[in-house]
């Protein structure tokens, strides 16, 4: 049975736009995205936001809650999502690897059979709602792993009917341009200016212990079961510096040094690892605010 | 901000209440979560219902007393983001799809509501925010995922969730059939337990009145907040404080007995819950003088008694609010009290919402109102109104205050 974290990143959209709205914040990048429901979040009260990240998937999702205004998945083109179409020749193998490891071998079908159907949808908007519903399917059979008994069997076509359906409602639009790029923090702070940055950076050795519900799914979507993402943060700016202290300060820095022409900067960290961000963040603006909502949700409000 | 000298004194067992300070604020957070539930179209006495509940799965998976408290308090106010919602505000016409997602925000602006509550426990704000949470990330406001969701929320949801189902049986079958989507799989596990060491039976709702920090909020100020909101929610800013405040310098101009003027603010300050279920405010169709809307009116001071009833703080306002609608000659509703026989508070009350509703009118575009509301009151002094209060009335409105 594979191994699944207690705790994930939390961030608390609503929370957020408090603070958001206390400095009267009215665009956000978040260049460390992750799953992008509280980008979506923001979006839906208004705020312009603009997120990146490493891994396609997020992206793709983000083209779908956030970029997306307009398009969702009507009946029959869920349909044509779920199960195998007639006359198409799927990779029923792609998956195989996966097999009797994590997964049944209908399942690891469904899997071969989802990535080629949803590659083939028409827009980015649609593909992103399909990569976020399909998603929750995965991760639904990972949990029956852990809950065979006390989670209900149901069919794969039908979890992912009713979470790809699902996804229409995040879909709307805020009258705003709205944006998520493929692309390293640096990268993503020097595209795209706004009134707030948000920054979740992640754990220090956060990059060597990435969650199977994430990897997996990036494994997925590049429909290759054997995709190490460590591989793709090694380049990058944590990725390098993961195991070394002073190397993480120094990218946490580095993030703020970035990020000057932004009013405010708002970093959210924890009690464990407040004393590792909090002098950095101190030494680069000169008015920093503390706010704690609990010992997992510590705002580091920082303005010129 | 300015509060009635009165209602503090009632507050502070001026009347001869023999409950603590802390009784009292309970029973108006009580009162808070009833209004909260009418706001949002929940059935009465949903909100004790969940708080009950929740609490019995909290004490079943034998979490500590302070998280057992924090659950039952969340229940209770669980909805009083519900007021203001534009979702469900009077006067919005959202479209239903837009509509939907301002409700979302409910639990949210619930949250920031009980933060401002110093006497609740710091956990309570947190629990109604996360209260609606899908253990998938599907639920709202902020999407969180399965163990970011604190248990004691996912309580709260499985006993929202089993309420809402036609009997506890049928609520069996759905928390099992949504365990690892909607709810946390352990969370839905120990709905089970509960339901097979319990019976199935709901227990009677008891505050937890030791969990509050009563010193640290003021009651009244509290009571002027609600009443405040809920005329925001009926699109009616500021009425109940003008309404009190004419109350309160008609009850000085009579004179009349402190309880009784304590009674009558007590009243005002509750009057316009009573609107929050219908579709309107009662004087947007009918002039406030009108036969025509006496039904109404009934109907809404029965709602308004109906939830104060359910603690004994706001008791005293009862009788003066099913009263309202009384008319002076014996030919109101609902019992066709006469003169002295309607509580004097009532008789004050009604004449302040109905010069209330008069100056309204006056400020609405097109309207026809050319008499002057204290006029109207004069001609109506002796069948629909109390003359001496009448009176009374039109000197505490001349008397610059």
């Amino acid at each position: 049975m594979i191994e699944l974290q207690e705790r994930t990143r939390r961030i608390s959209p609503s929370r957020l736009h408090e603070i958001l709205r206390e400095y009267d914040v009215q665009s956000v990048v978040d260049p460390m995205m992750g799953l992008p429901t509280h980008l979506n979040y923001l979006k839906r009260h208004g705020i312009a936001v603009h997120g990146g990240d490493l891994l396609e998937w997020f992206v793709r999702v983000g083209e779908g809650i956030v970029v997306n205004d307009l398009t969702i998945l009507r009946d029959s083109e869920v349909a044509e999502i779920v199960e195998m179409l007639p006359g198409r020749i799927y990779p029923l193998e792609m998956f195989k690897a996966w097999e009797g490891v994590f997964f049944s071998e209908e399942q690891c079908v469904y899997l071969g059979v989802w990535h080629d159907n949803v590659r083939n949808l028409r827009s980015d908007g649609q593909t992103g709602l399909a990569v976020l519903g399909l998603w929750r399917v995965l991760c639904y059979w990972l949990f029956k792993s852990h809950y065979p008994d006390e989670m209900p069997d149901i069919p794969p076509s039908e979890l992912a009917w009713s979470y790809i359906r699902d996804t229409e409602q995040w879909v709307m639009s805020n009258l705003r341009r709205n944006t998520v790029r493929h692309a390293d923090v640096l990268a993503t702070i020097s595209a795209q200016q706004a009134d707030a940055l948000f920054l979740a950076p992640p754990a220090r050795n956060a990059f060597r212990n990435v969650d199977a519900r994430i990897w997996m799914w990036e494994a997925w979507w590049q429909g290759n079961p054997y995709l190490n993402v460590e591989h793709l943060y090694r380049n990058s700016l944590f990725g390098a510096r993961s195991a070394d202290e002073h190397g993480y300060t120094r990218a946490v820095a580095s993030i703020l040094s970035a990020a000057d022409a932004f009013p405010v900067v708002i970093v959210q960290t924890s009690e464990a690892r407040l004393r590792d961000v909090e002098p950095t963040v101190r030494d680069a603006r000169p008015h920093v605010r503390t706010l704690a909502a609990g010992p997992n949700e510590i705002y580091l409000v920082a303005t010129r | 901000m300015n509060n009635f000298g009165s209602v503090v004194a009632l507050f502070q067992g001026g009347s001869g209440d023999p409950r603590t300070a802390a009784e009292r604020l309970g029973d108006l957070l009580e009162w808070y979560g009833a209004v909260g539930d009418l706001a949002s179209g929940n059935p009465r006495g949903f909100a004790t219902r969940k708080a009950s509940l929740a609490h019995a799965l909290a004490r079943t998976a034998e979490r500590p007393d302070d998280e057992c408290h924090a659950v039952a308090l969340a229940g209770v106010l669980h909805a009083v983001g519900a007021l203001e919602n534009p979702g469900l505000r009077k006067g919005e016409a959202l479209p239903e799809r837009l509509a939907r997602m301002e409700r979302w925000d409910i639990p949210a602006q619930g949250a920031r509501l009980c933060a401002r509550i110093a006497a609740l426990p710091h956990a309570v704000a947190d629990l109604v925010r996360w209260q609606a949470e899908r253990w998938d990330g599907t639920g709202y406001p902020d999407q969180l995922l399965w163990h970011n969701i604190p248990f004691a929320a996912h309580l709260l949801a499985i006993a929202d969730a089993a309420l809402r189902c036609e009997s506890l049986d049928d609520a069996l079958t759905t928390i099992t059939e949504q365990s690892g989507r909607a709810f946390a799989p352990e969370a839905a596990m120990l709905f089970l337990r509960w339901y097979h060491l319990a019976g199935g039976e709901e227990e009677p709702f008891e505050f937890p009145f030791t969990a509050l920090r009563a010193e640290a909020t003021d009651p009244e100020e509290l009571l002027w907040e609600i009443a405040g909101r809920v005329d925001a929610h009926n699109g009616v800013p500021g009425r109940t404080r003008r309404i009190a405040t004419l109350v309160e310098q008609t009850m000085r101009a009579l004179p009349a007995r402190d309880e009784e003027t304590a009674a009558a603010l007590l009243a005002a300050a509750c009057h316009g819950t009573g609107e929050l279920a219908a579709e309107e405010v009662e004087d947007a169709r009918f002039d406030p003088l009108a036969r025509l809307g006496i039904d109404e009116r009934v109907r809404n001071g029965r709602r308004a008694a109906d939830l104060a009833d359910l603690v004994p703080s706001l008791r005293p306002a009862v009788p003066i609010l099913r009263s309202r609608a009384e008319w002076f000659d014996g030919t109101g509703k609902p019992r066709g009290l006469a003169r002295e026989a309607i509580p004097l508070g009532a008789r004050v009350l009604s004449v302040a919402i109905a010069y209330e509703g008069l100056e309204a009118m006056r400020h609405r575009p097109a309207s026809e109102a050319e008499q002057r509301p204290l006029e109207r009151l004069q001609e109506a002094a002796g069948t629909q109104f109390d003359p001496e209060v009448v009176r009374a009335f039109t000197r505490a409105v001349r008397t610059p205050v």
